[in-house]
């Protein structure tokens, strides 16, 4: 008895193991990035050695008077030597009292080692204290609003398209006419393509000499070029994203619906059919309400992408002119951008709140409706 | 949650990219490089280096992840790296976390069978009197190219050379008449914070941090949003490097890195000019950008990396990176003349930039450490906030120049040139808090 009674929970192991390493452990490491800060304070040494006790701390940036100095002859790990100086500074602390004892030239900065007489302190311990900062550097980014704004205009426009072709892709399919298995590899293709592919491959259609222009030129619909890709009217541009979305990813939509629709009986539908329901009203009354579950996942997982899309908005639009809260994220993270990782990791626990958000909310929607129709039947 | 695991993947994959050198070769000489990233320019490079002797490895890596791994090897005490080669922007970090040796007598070794550029060489010192952090490697810049079509429309009397932003815009207008179609093109996906920090803002305003919301200033964004703009081509906000549009006709005249040109000049040398960017009121604003080479302190072979430094200063591998990866030399002694014809025009233009009587050299940032990125963004908000999205440029200014100074302040950066040296933080003349 005590063994059963361990086993499921036994079961949970590997799967909480790895929800523990994957997900917990860099969530708590987000965690801590978004709401602490890193400040530096130089400890100031009563001897010309790490290990000497402190006289006093000092704050970043504290111009400071160089009352002595001291060579040492550093050994290097590989045996050699260089020269590392210890230097005795005077400087007002945050208190405002004076403070004076030795640093080394790590932590400030001095023009002339061997002869300046005032320096900078530019580096210290770290200690970390919790912030708000970040939080408020992201609300007050002039791109934030306009981030989530256009974040969610691209999923309310795509989702609910992706749906109603996804379903009719997968009416086509299950509907065994000659060659509806050739659909499911046409269907297929986008799935193997990656999204940064897909943006490129869209943006090569639309851009100025791209093929869509040149077949309008050539066959003589337009003298000039239109120039899609522009500031003044991003509704182009919105547009090309939504088509290259709808294009990339309604085949991962109409997967799950597929089997969705398998794991409907047969019964149900001829029972239908007997009684002399049309093909509409077998969709409206049959179908889509036992379909729900595979709609609630594939509206989930939908969601979710949606507020990850990030290379086909890059692709096509440059990425600062539309912008959308995946690219944000990744503006504040790259190294050669803001660099900042503790913005970045706000943005990711924005982007996870509100994917969080709207997940429950549709499983509610969702499964009250699907409990309601269960209950009928 | 997935987000955060791509993050922890890319950062992952970032660190799988610094390549661990070969084990078997004994001992190799290893030049770590933040530049040449590209698979091609990579190989090419590697070629250079290698031809130095058969114990060399030539590694590229993303600039972050090279960092961390002098850090790293700081720390453990075993170093594989024996050279760094990277953008000034990249050594401010490494000095500031006193990583390299210092260099003063391996320059002044150099220096006497070579002419060094003096103002990098001062650049090279990072403000102080004594320690040569870097020697300086190579050197290049932004500069304008244009298809040989647009050339008819050249406003008369106007000296190609020597052009004012005026007389751009009033070129960039005539195309647009003749054509119709916006015929300029800018990289804004690309290297536009360039384009103003070391171009519009110095053209205009005499410097790049100090006047940024000065009267000047504000003039500058008025020219670009009212008489510039409505001539570059609208696709120009997806652009990221302009020799494409130019070999495909979209745009007639760009501005550009000249490493990101090059295609266009290599492919159809025939079809392009390179010149000077245009001149302002204050002056002819440009940016040379300058690459170094250091030695970590925790390399294995001190005289070995210094005999690899003298090697890549020597003036057949100074035009060799030239010819080939369209860097310039920082020594006068190399010989140009051989060169393939559309290298020998991006020299002439960049010799052209450097030499204009008006010229007013603008570095990059300098000493803001781990922010370095930071700036640029503020340059790009500016732009995107005024000339697109039609933001009160005044306003803009201000908001930005706070942000700006608050950098300034927290970092402790010191003006560079072109703005007057500053003792402590640089402030914003006007005003900025």
């Amino acid at each position: 008895m005590r063994r059963a009674k361990w086993t499921p929970y036994l079961l949970l192991v590997p799967s909480l193991f790895y929800l523990a390493l994957f997900f917990l452990y860099p969530m708590t490491q987000a965690f801590g990035l978004a709401f602490s800060r890193e400040t530096q304070t130089l400890s100031l040494r009563a001897e010309p050695v790490e290990s000497a006790a402190t006289t006093g701390a000092l704050e970043l940036q504290t111009e400071v008077v160089v009352l002595d100095r001291q060579q040492l002859d550093e050994t290097l790990p590989n045996g050699g030597t260089r020269p590392s100086f210890w230097y005795l500074i005077q400087g007002t602390d945050l208190a405002g009292e004076t403070v004076e004892g030795w640093a080394s030239q790590r932590s400030i900065f001095i023009e002339n080692r061997r002869t300046s007489e005032t320096a900078r302190v530019t580096g210290g311990e770290a200690t970390r204290e919790w912030t708000f900062e970040h939080v408020n550097r992201m609300l007050t980014d002039f791109r934030f609003s306009s981030a989530i704004s256009t974040t969610l205009l691209l999923m309310v426009l795509i989702i609910p398209a992706q749906f109603v072709l996804a379903i009719i892709m997968a009416l086509v399919l299950q509907s065994q006419v000659r060659g509806s298995s050739m659909f499911l590899y046409i269907y297929a293709i986008p799935l193997g393509i990656s999204d940064l592919v897909a943006g490129i491959l869209w943006f090569a259609i639309f851009t100025q000499r791209g093929f869509l222009n040149s077949l309008m030129v050539s066959a003589g619909l337009i003298d000039l070029p239109f120039i899609f890709i522009r500031a003044e009217n991003i509704s182009w541009m919105i547009s090309i994203i939504v088509l290259a979305e709808i294009w990339r990813a309604t085949s991962i939509v109409m997967i799950i619906v597929v089997s969705g629709l398998q794991a409907i009986p047969k019964d149900y539908l001829e029972a239908g059919e007997v009684f002399g329901a049309s093909m509409w009203q077998r969709l409206r009354h049959i179908i889509l309400p036992l379909l729900k579950p595979s709609l609630q996942v594939a509206l989930i997982l939908r969601t979710i992408l949606a507020f990850q899309v990030f290379a086909v908005v890059i692709a096509i639009t440059g990425g600062d002119i539309l912008t959308v809260l995946s690219n944000e994220t990744f503006r504040w993270y790259d190294p050669a951008r803001f660099n900042n990782p503790s913005v970045a990791a706000v943005y990711a626990g924005f982007i996870m709140i509100v994917s969080l958000a709207i997940s429950l909310f549709y499983m509610r929607a969702v499964r009250s409706q699907d409990e309601a129709t269960k209950s009928a039947t | 949650m997935n987000t955060k695991i791509r993050l922890s993947l890319m950062a992952l994959a970032a660190m799988a990219l610094v390549v661990p050198p070969a084990l078997s070769q004994e001992d190799p000489v290893t030049f770590i490089s933040t530049q040449f990233n590209v698979v091609e320019e990579a190989e090419r490079a590697r070629a250079i280096v290698q031809a130095f002797g058969s114990g060399v490895e030539f590694v590229v890596s993303e600039e972050g992840p090279a960092i961390d791994l002098l850090r790293a090897e700081a720390q453990s005490g075993q170093g594989v790296q024996d050279v760094m080669g990277a953008l000034h922007g990249t050594f401010p970090t490494l000095a500031g976390e006193d990583l390299l040796f210092d260099l003063t007598d391996l320059l002044a070794d150099i220096e006497a069978s070579a002419d060094i550029n003096d103002a990098y060489v001062e650049l090279g010192r990072m403000g102080t009197e004594d320690f040569q952090y870097y020697v300086p490697w190579m050197q290049a810049t932004l500069t304008m190219a244009a298809n040989n079509e647009a050339l008819q429309y050249l406003p008369e009397g106007a000296d190609i050379n020597a052009l004012t932003w005026d007389q751009m815009a009033e070129w960039a207008q005539a195309m647009f008449d003749a054509t119709g179609e916006a015929k300029m093109g800018l990289p804004v996906a690309g290297l536009i914070h360039r384009f103003m920090q070391g171009y519009m803002f110095p053209s205009f305003t005499g410097g790049m941090v100090t006047q940024f919301n000065s009267p000047e200033a504000a003039e500058m964004l008025a020219f670009l949003r009212d008489d510039l703009w409505p001539y570059v081509n609208p696709q120009s906000i997806s652009y990221a490097f302009m020799n494409e549009p130019l070999l495909s006709g979209e745009v007639w005249v760009a501005f550009d890195h000249v490493a990101r040109l090059k295609p266009a000049f290599d492919q159809a040398p025939e079809d392009f000019i390179a010149f000077p960017a245009p001149a302002g009121p204050a002056g002819r604003g440009f940016m040379p950008i300058v690459a170094g080479l250091g030695i970590p302190y925790t390399t294995g072979d001190v005289a070995a990396a210094e005999d690899l430094i003298r090697y890549m200063l020597s003036p057949e591998v100074q035009a060799q990176v030239l010819e080939q990866l369209g860097f310039y030399p920082v020594i006068g002694e190399v010989d140009v003349a051989s060169l393939p014809a559309g290298a020998a025009l991006q020299a002439a233009a960049v010799a052209a930039q450097s030499a204009s009587e008006d010229g007013i050299p603008s570095l990059l940032p300098v000493g803001l450490g781990a922010r370095g990125g930071e700036i640029n963004e503020i340059y790009i908000n500016t732009f995107t906030r005024v000339i697109i999205d039609g933001e009160d440029i005044q306003t803009v200014l201000d908001s930005e120049a706070e942000r700006l100074q608050a950098l300034l302040n927290e970092t402790g950066a010191s003006c560079w040139a072109p703005d007057p040296a500053s003792e402590g933080p640089c402030q914003i003349a006007t005003g900025g808090m």
